[in-house]
């Protein structure tokens, strides 16, 4: 009978556990739901305010007149940051591992580069224990409502960028594709420079539409050639326009990094939490399984006692 | 007809696209005062300040939208707008604009008053709904509605 108690109670702990998850997963489900759309609302103005300053990148690096310091790329290249995007809380898969391995990665490829994180998040806070060195924290909510959020980052991002203390800036983000498809990514924000690696160089949002070196020069060539050559007018001056232009762009990619890495994060979760919803229904039933017999046995083995015992009686 | 050349016209702001479609001329309220664009525009980036932007479609009809700053990046045969918020004309409603500038007017009124207060806020904020208002009665203008 011992057994057959102690298996009980494990049924029972497993279906309490499961109907945590499946509350989890509805929650997370919701969530995402909001993540999302906020995500696709605002991918257009993210991704044509991208390419509006990467064109302006590339005049900027050009053989033009116009030399913008947040646009021009330095020569040698020693520190870098890299803003690290992750979740408050855990329970969502792999999704934070995924993002900071990522961002790890690009570092080992330059040895020679020291890399200092941002971190946007709480779960960041594991770079500590990795021997990596932290610049700052910055506290993130769960649903974003407008972008006055991002404001302090991109100021510290571009504040030390100009006072020459980074070379690059980076965002380390989770680009969120579908429900079930979230792709870690390390984008370049400092310099805006259309000659980075194309791995730092994306629009957020599908991998399919993200810009690539090739669009640029034919978008060049397409709309930008003519009698004039490629040069922009700029109204009132090209200092004041860039000057007002560029943060406020710069602010949308990482807002829209944040929509982007709070759909994934949610995606994320209620996956996990679909899986181990699954997976305590399969414990239960097999546990249950365990207790017929359990319990079966038991009887049978009290019958066989009775049974031997009214023998021995007749004997 | 045929060959007449168009633009291709986009504006979005954070929360959505407004419109996007092929268009004869558009006419934009920016810092150093209006511009309008035809097609085979030069390369231009601008910045845009709250007022209203008419844009001349290829039947000749008008749209109104009325935006609170943003930019406007003009290519060979393309037109982006990048704006901070953007209505279409036929979006405003009369009633909300009305009491929007009734507020945006007391708010600058008290400002005035106490010396401490951020005047430029205030005036942006009284701008935009002046412009809002300014694209409503274009718009209405523009459908023969009282």
């Amino acid at each position: 009978m011992a057994k057959t108690k102690e298996i009980s109670r494990r049924i029972k702990s497993i279906s309490s556990t499961k109907k945590i998850t499946r509350a989890m997963e509805m929650v997370a489900a919701a969530k995402m739901r909001k993540a999302i759309e906020a995500v696709l609302r605002t991918r257009t103005y993210a991704n044509l305010s991208w390419e509006t300053v990467l064109h302006l990148s590339a005049m900027a690096n050009g053989n033009g007149e116009l030399r913008h310091p947040l646009l021009v790329s330095r020569s040698e290249t020693k520190k870098v940051a890299i803003i690290l995007i992750t979740s408050n809380r855990g329970m969502c898969g792999a999704y934070n591992a995924a993002v900071i391995n990522k961002a790890k990665d690009s570092i080992k490829i330059h040895p020679n580069v020291e890399a200092e994180f941002i971190l946007v998040g709480k779960k960041g806070a594991s770079v500590y224990s990795q021997k990596q060195i932290v610049a700052a924290e910055f506290p993130k909510s769960d649903v974003l409502n407008n972008s006055s959020e991002v404001v302090p980052i991109i100021k510290m991002a571009i504040e030390n960028f100009l006072s020459t203390k980074y070379d690059k800036v980076f965002v380390a983000y989770t680009d969120f594709v579908s429900a079930a498809k979230q792709v870690p990514r390390v984008k370049q924000l400092l310099p805006v420079d259309i000659n980075a690696e194309d791995e730092y160089l994306g629009i957020v949002g599908d991998p399919k539409v993200s810009v690539t070196k090739d669009l640029i020069a034919q978008k060049k060539e397409k709309h930008l050639a003519g009698s004039t050559g490629f040069e922009y007018i700029f109204e009132p001056s090209p200092e004041e326009v860039l000057d007002k232009i560029i943060p406020r762009l710069l602010e949308v990619q990482i807002y829209q990094a944040l929509l982007e890495a709070n759909a994934s994060e949610h995606s994320a979760r209620m996956s996990a939490m679909h899986q181990a919803t699954e997976a305590a229904t399969d414990m239960v039933s097999e546990l249950t399984l365990f207790y017929n017999k359990a319990r079966q046995a038991g009887i049978t083995a009290e019958i066989a006692e009775i049974s031997a015992g009214a023998n021995a009686l007749l004997d | 007809m045929a060959d007449k050349k168009t633009i291709k016209f986009e504006i979005v702001t954070p929360e959505r696209t407004v419109l996007s479609k092929e268009i004869m001329q558009v006419t934009v309220p920016t810092q150093d005062g209006e511009i309008t664009i035809l097609p085979e525009h030069i390369p231009l980036v601008s910045i845009l300040k709250p007022g209203v932007l008419e844009i001349k479609s290829l039947d000749q009809s008008m749209d109104i939208i009325s935006v609170s700053g943003g930019f406007i990046e003009v290519l060979r045969d393309k037109v982006v707008v990048l704006a901070d918020t953007a209505e279409r004309g036929e979006e405003l409603d009369e009633e909300r604009v009305a009491t929007a500038k009734a507020k945006a007017e007391k708010a600058k009124a008290e400002a005035i008053n106490r010396e401490d207060y951020d005047l430029s806020a205030v005036a942006v904020r009284l701008e935009v709904v002046l412009a809002r208002e300014r694209a409503l009665h274009k718009w209405r203008k523009l459908k023969n509605i009282k």
